[in-house]
């Protein structure tokens, strides 16, 4: 398969692409980007809430201007909200229509009687699409199935029409945060990548692009109590998002007259949103923030 | 005779993708070609760019990056099993041994009997008689069989049916309806998804540190196989696994004793929770029947010597499952804390830990379900962690 864009199959310009856009991706995560562009396979991100996996498709649309077709999975989520379902009112009408002029009502299972929905539209995008299935693993373990077939050769079977195959494959990424564990089946079509939790020098990168008025100093500081506070026993670690509404908050209250180390504190609420985890680091606050 | 360096190549490649798959990481055939075609299409730079190729094409779990690291390791970066680069003449290309990564060793044994106090590795070949269920336990019995259906969790069927009222139309019945009535729509269908209960999956341990409650505990599942037949399997396991659905199916409580007695013979012996666990989901069939399920273990998490298998096995069969509860008879006990270090270990992946020892506790626990399997996961850790409201059970 050829990807959305030549040029994207070098990696380095493809990192380079992420950045643009704003999105800072590590080695890993570009040679499984890399990687899925060039042997056109769907890519599984998993990893702790909050590290970015869902914004990788967002960016991989920018990038590539291509349209993003999402599909957020919940409990219940069925093939008729995934896949096409048959627009039965129209199709009444139809009939109706079609015994009132005295016509033959003729065929209803026509290509205009059937409702896309996430799937189908990205087997049907002419130019690609990228498709984002997110946090699967929210979806039932009987839903995986729906998906087999598309994630192994981009078509979907519709019994009344046949075999819908994708022109151009589609650029698929599905998120889990492995609430569950995802059917083998699934994940042998899929490559795979787990996402860490950024390193410093990333998470530095991540914060100045996000916030182009934070001071380095104060950048410094934010990512070490970032990276301590990720360190301890806590129900919910806080991710790249999290720390970024801090420095926000921080920022904000800064610019409002408190001093910094204060202003870290007072802002706190936006990295923890837990009232147990918040007591924990209150607990530990000197050792977290004396440097920051 | 010097071979041919791709020769070469090609046959270390293939020496790591069965190395891998001794490892217990087989990888599928397309996934192996996945990376051949990478390797071929654009030969990576530097080792790390070959990890990464390989990582991602390969694994299929974050759970498995250690092992997959050290075969790679071994493979291609210096002081593991792998042959020398390049291997030495002569090499027949036969795969080198993956290289033991680390296998733990089992707990030391100690020849000592299961005194029921403390749970020890020793496996004894006992068969046991689980005696009579009197007057009293039968009623009791019957209030749980008759308590059970109302709180097993249920999912929406994916397969619609006609109802009485629905959230869709059923058109398509309409259609073929209508071609009766010479296109005339008559009357209304409706579909709804009906609700279809999910798999409780029971888990009993049998080993000596519960000897006095093994026949209580075993009638509990009694009850839960009655109340749902279909959907309920039953495991008891002491340093072995025992699938022992079939036999507790009969429907005379003491019948159906007798026949698991017959089954299982390391009742009242060792535990080595962690091993059976892990052989429970070692096995796709077991472990298919853990996936959705509401998942109730009951046992103490008694674990002698390394408890990491076991909370690995935990932790697995709670992101299988829809709920993970243990019950354990300690925890009956006011005074009770899951302190032992596998028990504080594996705390975080339950979703509930309440205490069953007896038939009375088992009802409580079981009219207790419906708030666990509304709220929230994993609370168990949260809710065992802050004090205790005086004169609260749990």
């Amino acid at each position: 398969m050829t990807p959305a864009a030549p040029w994207l199959s070098h990696e380095r310009e493809l990192a380079a692409a992420l950045a643009g856009e704003g999105y800072f991706a590590d080695e890993g995560l570009c040679t499984a980007v890399h990687l899925a562009l060039r042997l056109g396979r769907p890519l599984l991100l998993e990893g702790e809430p909050g590290v970015g996996k869902t914004e990788v498709a967002a960016v991989l649309s920018r990038v590539t201007g291509l349209d993003l077709i999402r599909l957020q999975c919940f409990e219940g989520l069925d093939s008729g909200q995934a896949l096409y379902e048959w627009d039965y009112p129209k199709q009444l009408l139809q009939v109706r229509v079609a015994e009132s002029r005295g016509e033959d009502v003729g065929d209803l299972y026509r290509e205009e009687f059937l409702l896309r929905r996430p799937l189908l539209r990205a087997v049907r995008a002419e130019r690609g699409s990228v498709l984002l299935i997110d946090e699967i693993d929210r979806a039932d373990s009987e839903f995986e199935a729906f998906l087999l077939e598309f994630l192994g050769d981009f078509q979907i079977t519709i019994p009344e029409l046949g075999t819908v195959r994708a022109g151009t494959p589609p650029i698929v990424v599905l998120t889990s945060n492995r609430t569950r564990e995802l059917h083998d089946a699934l994940k042998r079509r899929c490559l795979y990548h787990w996402i860490a939790f950024p390193e410093p020098d990333r998470e530095r990168a991540i914060l100045r692009a996000a916030i182009p008025g934070l001071e380095e100093r104060a950048a410094d500081g934010l990512v070490r109590a970032v990276q301590r506070v990720r360190r301890l026993p806590l129900l919910k670690r806080p991710g790249i998002a999290e720390s970024v509404e801090w420095a926000r908050g921080a920022m904000a209250l800064a610019e409002g007259g408190s001093p910094w180390p204060v202003a870290l504190r007072r802002a706190l609420g936006l990295l923890i949103k837990d009232e147990e985890d918040t007591r924990l680091l209150l607990a530990h606050a000197g050792e977290l923030f004396d440097d920051a | 005779m010097v071979r041919d360096p791709v020769v070469l190549a090609a046959d270390h490649l293939w020496g790591f993708l069965t190395a891998l798959r001794g490892a217990g990481l087989p990888a599928a055939p397309a996934k192996r070609a996945d990376l051949l075609r990478v390797i071929a299409e654009s030969p990576p730079p530097d080792l790390t760019t070959l990890y990464w190729y390989a990582r991602i094409t390969l694994l299929q779990d974050v759970g498995d990056l250690p092992a997959f690291d050290r075969v790679f390791d071994g493979w291609f970066r210096q002081g593991g099993p792998g042959p020398a680069d390049p291997p030495p003449e002569g090499d027949d290309g036969g795969a080198p041994s993956p290289g033991g990564p680390g296998e733990d060793d089992p707990p030391p044994h100690e020849a000592r009997p299961g005194d029921g106090i403390e749970a020890s590795t020793l496996s004894t070949y006992g068969t046991r008689e689980f005696g009579r269920t009197g007057e009293r336990r039968r009623a009791l019995m019957r209030t749980l069989e008759a308590a059970w259906p109302a709180v097993l969790p249920a999912t929406p069927s994916r397969r619609r049916r006609p109802a009485r009222s629905g959230d869709r139309l059923d058109v398509r019945h309409a259609l073929r309806c209508a071609h009766r009535h010479d296109g005339e729509i008559i009357e209304l269908r409706r579909l709804a998804r009906p609700p279809r209960p999910r798999r409780l999956l029971i888990l009993v341990d049998v080993s000596g540190s519960l000897r006095q409650h093994t026949p209580d505990l075993l009638r509990v599942a009694h009850t839960a196989l009655r109340a749902a037949p279909a959907r309920t399997e039953v495991f008891c396991f002491g340093t072995r696994l025992t699938r022992i659905t079939a036999a507790l199916s009969r429907p005379h409580a003491d019948r159906a004793l007798r026949a698991v007695s017959g089954l299982v013979t390391d009742a009242d012996g060792g535990t080595a929770i962690g091993a059976v666990l892990e052989r429970f989901l070692g096995n796709p069939r077991f472990a298919a029947l853990a996936r959705g399920a509401l998942v109730i273990v009951l046992s103490d998490g008694l674990e002698r010597g390394d408890c990491a298998p076991m909370v690995r096995a935990t932790a697995r069969l709670s992101r299988l499952g829809h709920r993970l509860v243990w019950w354990s008879p300690l925890a009956c006990s006011p005074t009770y804390r899951p302190v032992t270090r596998a028990m504080a270990a594996q705390l975080p992946s339950l979703d509930h830990l309440g205490g069953v020892r007896d038939l009375p506790t088992a009802l409580a626990e079981v009219r207790r379900l419906p708030a666990v399997l509304s709220g929230p996961r994993h609370t168990a850790a949260r809710r065992w962690s802050t004090p205790r409201p005086m004169g609260s059970t749990r």
